[in-house]
């Protein structure tokens, strides 16, 4: 096969013509680097989502009415009332950690002469033990809390530095308006959450707390909304799926009445999304591929014309068919692979210089690198596969006579 | 005893151009034994290169048989006449047909290369041929950076490369200044050493009965067949 030889003689033609073995190149450097540079995008946007849901917990779901099922509107008794909640915590005591009515308010507060905006959450005990906070001061909102329906609060790192200029404001008080009434509600924690990307997009310029959930109920308990922890052990959409259905059973309702989101489905949903703009991109940039392999084609019908009396010198001294068909076809190959390696290398850094602006670290998919690289190298055996024949197939005589 | 190392049997050549057929070589016979010096002459378009082509396994008869040791050429697959040019063939050109961007050495080496040597032995077996043809401080130069007479040297050293019986040169001095004679005498010097000292059979094809007249047989062509076939000198042919 003259692998070796041909691999030299290949790199001799190569660098005898680099600016032409460049311009060749670039089809499939600017085809690799772009698939490259794309995947790589969409896995790294994949793992910050990823990491973003993470970081509310994977367990975290919300049972809602289906909207869907009701078009005349949602009726007051289908609502969930607490003895709906009791009702299934009580059902489902190894698969629910966590299960409380999904309610928020906001409301302007004042401490001095510091105006600003609160949005608070309700939330019962413990509910940074499930979603992933830091307590930096005091405590979170607590079981007494909750069932004394206490006037308490837990404040953002943020929200401690814009009101309390990062004193520590445990045991101070903030002045809020729930459901037209004012209270005056004591700070028991500040908690500290880690920056997400998403921090950009809210562009809300509140604050965001907890309260004990009793306390921003109106003088009615019954909630269209519950937000649950899971036992994460287990598959969230059975999960999901069981407690709308039991909800449906006790209230008497049709299966599909109540439905459920959890973290983990939307977080599918978001890699759906960003798979298929992976496949839809990158398959332009294969389209880019294929050019760059026409581009390589034509220049190696180029150079077998150029190099007709080389081939007729080479079988007149014993080069057989497959000889000279190894030559150029060695060729072709090793200008599309080194044009894939360049395309890399440019690919990677297109995607890292592109995450740094979002500053998300880069994820390179080891896969797609061999892919790629396979497929331009393919690239150039499927485009040089024609010009080796023609060039293997010629006369030697009238190969000899070429001037 | 004599053994006829290239035998001809009613060979016709015939080119077909689309409508147009053109009758190369019409019905040749022609015997040359092993350790010939033999030279082929006539005017363009008698059918000498023809014979030469097809002498030389790059072109097949169109009828007739052409024995080469004995074996029906015809009979030869396309890669098993691959490996006759590069065992049994030495070619020497014209326009010498050194392969350019390429040394002295590796253009030697080439032969050997098809032949599957081993890159060191490769290596050695091209420094000695160059030795050879005097230009073994030259195995670096690349062929235009040497005179005519000095790349038609590196292409015989080519030829020899996997120590062909036969040597086939198409007009070796046509492309050599006729002031240069030193060279082309060099060139004729080389040719009889490895016919007489060597037994290589060698085969000159020239249409100037000047050099053809160095040989010791001239074979003359017109129209495709032979005219003359002199003996201008016997000689003991050396077995080797």
């Amino acid at each position: 096969m003259l692998i070796f030889e041909n691999i030299l003689l290949a790199l001799t033609a190569i660098r005898s013509n680099k600016m032409r073995s460049f311009l060749t190149m670039l089809g499939i450097i600017i085809g690799i680097s772009s698939v490259i540079a794309i995947t790589s995008i969409g896995a790294s946007a994949k793992g910050v989502v990823g990491k973003e849901f993470e970081s509310y917990g994977m367990n975290n779901m919300y049972l809602y009415v289906n909207w869907a099922m009701t078009p005349d509107g949602v009726d007051y008794e289908d609502l969930f009332t607490p003895e709906d909640i009791e009702a299934l915590a009580a059902r489902y005591p190894d698969d629910i950690q966590y299960i409380a009515p999904s309610i928020s308010s906001s409301s302007k507060t004042k401490i001095g002469r510091t105006e600003g905006k609160l949005n608070m959450t309700g939330v019962a005990a413990d509910y940074n033990k499930y979603k992933n906070m830091k307590m930096l001061h005091g405590r979170m909102i607590n079981k007494s809390d909750v069932d004394g329906q206490k006037d308490r609060i837990v404040i953002d790192k943020k929200a401690a530095l814009y009101f309390f200029n990062n004193e520590n404001p445990v045991g101070k008080t903030l002045g809020v308006v729930i459901n037209e009434e004012m209270k005056d509600l004591t700070i028991v924690g500040v908690y500290e959450i880690e920056a997400s990307i998403f921090d950009g997009m809210r562009a809300s310029d509140s604050y965001s707390t907890y309260v004990p959930y009793p306390i921003l109920e109106y003088s009615d308990p019954a909630t269209s909304y519950l937000e649950l922890y899971t036992n994460e052990k287990k598959n969230q959409n059975d999960l999901g799926t069981e407690f709308s259905q039991y909800l449906s059973r006790i209230k008497g309702k049709d299966p599909q009445f109540y439905t459920f989101e959890s973290a983990e489905s939307q977080m599918g949903t978001i890699n759906n999304i960003l798979g298929t703009l992976s496949i839809a991109i990158g398959a332009i940039a294969a389209i880019s591929l294929v050019v760059g392999g026409i581009g390589i084609m034509n220049i190696m019908l180029v150079s077998v014309t150029e190099r007709t009396r080389e081939i007729g010198i080479r079988k007149s001294l014993g080069a057989r068919t497959s000889d000279i068909l190894m030559q150029f076809l060695i060729e072709s190959m090793i200008i599309s692979a080194i044009g894939g390696i360049i395309g890399t290398g440019l690919g990677v850094g297109i995607a890292a210089i592109g995450m740094s602006f979002a500053h998300i670290s880069v994820v390179i998919q080891p896969s797609v690198i061999l892919l790629a690289v396979g497929f331009s190298a393919i690239v150039g055996v499927f485009f040089g596969l024609y010009p080796a024949r023609k060039a293997a197939k010629l006369d030697p005589i009238e190969a000899l006579r070429y001037e | 005893m004599t053994e006829d190392i290239i035998k001809i049997e009613n060979m016709v050549k015939v080119y077909a151009n689309g409508e147009i057929q053109v009758k190369a070589l019409k019905s040749i016979n022609l015997t040359i034994q092993k350790g010939e010096f033999v030279s082929i002459m006539g005017s363009s378009g008698s059918g000498k290169s023809t014979l030469m082509n097809i002498l030389g396994c790059l072109d097949r008869p169109t009828e007739g048989h052409y024995y080469l040791e004995g074996i029906d050429v015809r009979e030869k697959s396309d890669n098993e006449l691959s490996a006759v040019r590069n065992k049994k063939i030495g070619f020497v050109f014209q326009s010498f047909n050194l392969i350019s961007r390429t040394s002295a050495l590796k253009n030697v080496e080439l032969p050997m290369v098809y032949g599957r040597i081993d890159a060191d032995e490769r290596h050695e077996r091209a420094l000695e041929l160059l030795r050879r043809v005097n230009l073994e401080n030259r195995a670096d130069h690349m062929p235009n950076e040497l005179s005519g007479g000095q790349r038609q040297r590196v292409a015989i050293a080519r030829a020899l490369a996997n120590q062909p019986q036969i040597i086939l040169a198409d007009e070796p001095t046509g492309n050599l200044d006729s002031e240069s004679s030193v060279e082309i005498m060099d060139i004729f010097t080389i040719f009889t050493k490895l016919n007489r000292e060597n037994g290589n059979t060698v085969i000159i094809v020239t249409h100037e009965r000047d050099i053809a007249e160095f040989t010791d047989r001239i074979i003359t062509f017109r129209d495709g067949q032979i005219l003359t076939d002199e003996r201008l000198r016997t000689k003991e042919v050396i077995p080797c």
